[in-house]
């Protein structure tokens, strides 16, 4: 395979020779040097906290909780980033040594190494994220099946509160900021480059920096566990004043939610520019697919609202830290500020975590029925349309929370008109399917179980948004219900439907479809026979985050561990066939779906640089039946081509 | 779209609508309606269901129908037909689902503006929630204050909400109202119950390691009994000192979290003070001390096995009452 980009004679010249031996090891870019420096980055936080403890006279000298903050969850982790390697170019860059700005040794998966260290291949970064992202789904799901034991039956069985509570909010917290929102982003990360005709993102270094940001975010969250006292309990909301007098574990959350949100701002923003500035000639917004414009309405969702959670972070940690008192009433803290806070981001990240499935599901939708997407224009612009509702319910989480009784009502109306963009979305996908020539493969069966669950759950949200209802059902498992059938139904259907739709472009192999529906089946009964009954034992009485529950409710919280068991077990379906194609697949093709979005029309995996030449766009991505249409044409050749006239 | 394909589309449609409207109808999705305010909530319920059962079925007829009928054979690699869109079914779908939520808007609207209305005679409850009990305490009647939230049948009653630690939400399914009670803030809630009965109180909103444990129950009376139970209350606080701190142990909730026999209390989250005597030799204090203490700053001596900071300092209740009470458990836990 040829990459358009060589070194160039004046990179070699300037740069120094390698180093050899054990220099090599030690002071080279990689796991030696991340594990050395966390080390010492982690010594030199200990050194801050304790001298400036000493100089201000503070007693104890060894207090853990700063030194956690400071050394453990700050320090230790921009010394693994620097040691890996994610900050070489900026460092040289500021001390004066020379750069090779066309330096693209770290670009581009040659071996399975390369995926172990900061790359700059958009793709590479792609894989590492969708891989990590499913690590951590696995041990989100995990902790879901542990507390689902506790709650096969009243009373307790397996774990303490304590355990119970961390479990509950660390499976939330790795299911929202370590799988939803960054497999998205992952997903994003290696189709939109391609899908706008573009050689890579915007800025290569910064994406693979904010790569990985996410495993440490990740690790974080999972260690609260085995610090004194036990993880982060407070729920993944992290009410305060609760989440200010829990254990030590809190700072976990606190700062795991910095790490990972850095890293969504400085993915979004890379999407923004690449967006903006880097589509093929011809590509004008109105013929960018639908996902290109997802993604683009996410990342604007996400440079907007993400600074509000971490503020809400920050303020629990001083609380906790610096004996600020945010949240401290008897002190003249305002407890409600935080929930406001938090929820000014909170309610836009469903969206973040909603909007990339939707452009999945139209791109699979279209291209697997065979036909052009229904109402395109009306489908960007619902986008939008959702972009900016999201950012005027937010109070509708905080019905029952002591706001101010004038906010419900105009909070509630806001909430139900989301409604309308929503459904503009769900009733052109079905005309999307109407008198096409649907190819039912697994990522269609995701899809078209994304729209049917996905309604589900709009519906219940209908419910939620309405005042009087939501008082009688908020905190309660219908909430619980309800965000299953918005993230699970929602978000990780399309996620696999994205999964097994790019596989093929992503490894080059094909995996094996018997399996994939086999796991879509499994997947697709376990989930409703989990969720569905959550709905009625809510407004039955049943609240959310107990370990106990009163023994009316034991039959039927003993169907949904057992569907939860079941549901689990269809997971070891999915990652066995991943590893087993992606091993040993057969070879897949350029184009194994027949699309026309621009990523079909390279190799598989794609060329280092996605396109040996520079696309020229036409026409429109979705031209399905169209006598004589092009979305693309390679080498500017433009003769045959059918110039269309905008609809 | 030939009619035979539109009869079939119904047909699906209403097969799927039907099983719905059985699921709608077969599962007990709502607790006995116990509170006037729970008559509107179930008026929106229903109503937003009959809507969404609409919704659910189109969508659902749809989806199946192109299942059946647009499936591709293996051999066939044609394109569906190219429909951009159509601008009168588009501005159909916007507009329709607008109008049917804006209906359930204004239905909540007037619900909701209803349920927030107290009735003038109105009975004031003040209620403190702290981790892991509730106390409810009753102005009017001489201040009375109870574990269990009695209240008379029929009366329109405003509670007003505290917490003195963290936020705690107070639920009962049957009278359908929620409210959080948040430190800092006074909230209040109006409930006018309809059905004598005994119900349960829940705290819904994570309140700690005791949360799923902070549970009590609302027992709603006739008026004239109601009475009769706060005069009763009223005169067993000023009574002799054994019944006094019996009262003072069940008014403050003590019993959500512990184990005390002679005050029929079977809490398990915090240490069982039918072991009092056992706790303060191993606490090195005298036991009448080491009771006190405990209550005024538990953290003092934390009984190994039970996680510290749990129990709130209950250093705000009046000295006499404190008294008694540490009598009462002195006397109770050494078998007297």
């Amino acid at each position: 395979m040829e990459t358009v980009l060589e070194h160039g004679p004046q990179a070699q010249a300037t740069s120094r020779p390698p180093r050899t031996g054990w220099r090599h090891y030690l002071l080279d870019a990689g796991w030696i040097r991340a594990g050395w420096m966390m080390c010492l980055f982690w010594a030199i936080g200990f050194g801050i906290v304790v001298v400036f403890r000493w100089w201000a006279g503070w007693e104890p000298l060894l207090k853990w909780q700063p030194i956690t903050v400071v050394a453990t969850l700050t320090a230790a982790p921009l010394g693994f980033l620097a040691g890996i390697g994610a900050f070489d170019y900026w460092a040289r860059y500021a001390i004066g040594a020379p750069t090779r700005p066309e330096d693209h040794s770290t670009h581009g998966g040659r071996n399975w190494k390369d995926y172990f260290r900061p790359n700059t291949d958009h793709k590479v970064i792609g894989v590492q994220y969708v891989v990590t992202t499913i690590v951590f789904f696995v041990i989100g799901g995990l902790m879901a099946m542990i507390f689902r034991a506790e709650l096969a039956r009243p009373g307790m069985q397996f774990v303490d509160n304590q355990t119970f509570n961390g479990l509950v909010s660390v499976h939330a917290a790795l299911m929202i900021f370590l799988f939803v929102i960054p497999a998205f982003a992952g997903l994003g990360n290696f189709v939109i480059p391609l899908m706008i005709g573009a050689p890579d993102m915007a800025f290569p270094r910064l994406n693979a920096l904010s790569y990985w940001l996410l495993p440490i975010a990740g690790t974080m969250m999972v260690l609260s566990f085995v610090v004194p006292g036990g993880a982060f309990a407070a729920g993944w909301t992290g009410y305060a004043p609760l989440s200010v007098t829990q254990p030590l574990g809190t700072v976990f959350f606190n700062m795991g939610v910095q790490w990972a949100g850095a890293s969504s701002i400085l993915t979004a923003l890379n999407f923004l520019v690449t967006i903006i500035t880097m589509r093929a000639p011809g590509m004008t917004f109105w013929r960018m697919p639908l996902l290109v414009w997802a993604n683009f309405t996410t990342s604007l969702l996400v440079v907007i609202a993400t600074p509000f959670i971490a503020g809400s972070q920050f303020f629990v940690m001083f609380d906790r830290v610096m004996h600020t008192n945010f949240f401290d009433a008897a002190n003249g803290g305002y407890v409600l500020g935080y929930q406001h806070i938090f929820w000014f981001y909170s309610h836009p990240a469903v969206y973040i975590m909603m909007l990339p499935g939707f452009g999945i599901a139209s791109e699979v939708i279209s291209t697997m029925a065979r036909k052009p997407v229904f109402g395109y224009r009306l489908m960007a612009l619902s986008l939008l349309a959702i972009l900016f509702l999201g950012f005027s319910v937010w109070a509708h989480h905080m019905f029952v929370a002591g706001v101010a009784p004038w906010l419900r009502i105009p909070m509630m109306v806001t909430s139900m008109i989301i409604a309308v963009p929503t459904g503009i979305k769900v009733f052109s996908w079905l005309a999307t399917m109407w008198e096409g020539r649907i190819r039912f493969s697994t990522p269609m069966l995701f899809a078209l179980g994304f729209v049917s669950m996905f309604v589900i759950g709009g519906l219940s949200g209908i419910y939620l948004a309405s005042v009087p209802i939501d008082i009688h059902v908020s905190d309660t498992y219908f909430v619980v219900a309800h965000i299953h059938y918005v993230l699970f139904g929602g978000s990780l259907f399309t996620i696999f439907a994205g999964i097994y739709y790019w596989f093929p472009k992503m490894t080059g192999r094909m995996y094996n479809e018997k399996l994939g529906k086999l796991h879509f089946w499994l997947t697709f009964i376990g989930f409703n026979v989990t969720f569905f009954p959550m709905h009625w034992l809510g407004t039955q009485g049943m609240p959310r985050r107990v370990s106990d529950y009163a023994p009316r409710f034991a039959d039927w919280n003993m169907v949904i561990s057992i569907a939860s068991f079941f549901l689990g077990a269809s997971t070891i379906i999915f990652l066995y066939n991943m590893i087993t194609s992606w091993v040993r697949g057969p070879i897949a093709e350029a184009n194994p779906w027949h699309g026309r979005t621009l990523e079909w029309q390279v190799s598989s995996p794609p060329p280092y640089f996605n396109f040996d030449e520079i696309p020229q766009v036409v026409g429109h991505p979705y031209e399905y039946g169209v006598p004589g249409a092009q979305h693309a044409v390679f080498n500017g050749d433009r003769t045959g081509v059918l110039e269309e006239a905008h609809h | 779209m030939r009619r035979g394909s539109i009869v079939q589309l119904i047909a699906i449609g209403v097969v799927i609508g039907a099983c719905a409207t059985v699921v709608a109808l077969l599962i007990p999705w709502l607790p006995p309606d116990a509170s006037e305010e729970r008559d509107g909530i179930d008026l929106v319920f229903w109503f937003t269901t009959a809507i969404s059962i609409a919704i659910f079925s189109l969508v659902g007829a749809v989806i199946i129908y192109s299942v059946l009928k647009f499936r591709a054979r293996p051999d066939d690699d044609s394109d569906g037909a190219p429909i951009h869109g159509h601008t009168g079914l588009e501005i159909v779908w916007t507009t329709v689902p607008a109008i049917l939520v804006t209906a359930i808007s204004v239905i909540s609207g007037v619900v909701l503006v209803e349920n927030d209305h107290a009735a003038s005679n109105a009975l004031n409850v003040n209620v403190t929630a702290r981790q892991f009990a509730w106390t409810f305490s009753y102005p009017k009647q001489g201040n009375l204050t109870s574990a269990v939230l009695r209240l008379p049948v029929g009366r329109s009653v405003v509670l007003h909400l505290q917490a003195l630690d963290v936020i705690h939400s107070f639920w009962v399914p049957e009278f359908g109202q929620k409210e959080d009670a948040v430190p800092g803030q006074n909230t209040s809630l109006v409930i006018t119950p309809t059905k004598i009965g005994t119900y349960p109180v829940i705290c819904t909103e994570l309140c700690g390691l005791g949360h799923a444990l902070m549970r009590t129950s609302a027992i709603v009376m006739q008026p004239a009994d109601f009475e009769a139970w706060a005069r009763q209350e009223q005169q067993a606080l000023k009574g002799p000192p054994g019944n006094a701190g019996k009262a003072v142990f069940t008014s403050n909730g003590c019993a959500s979290c512990h184990t005390l026999k002679a005050a029929g209390a079977t809490g398990k989250v915090g240490p069982d003070l039918d072991k009092l005597p056992d706790y303060a030799k191993q606490a090195g204090k005298p036991l009448a001390d080491f009771v006190k203490e405990s209550i005024v700053d538990p953290n003092a001596y934390v009984q190994p096995g039970f996680p510290k900071s749990v129990m709130p300092p209950f250093s705000t209740l009046p000295a006499d009452q404190l008294d008694a009470l540490v009598q009462f458990l002195v006397q109770s836990s050494q078998g007297g």
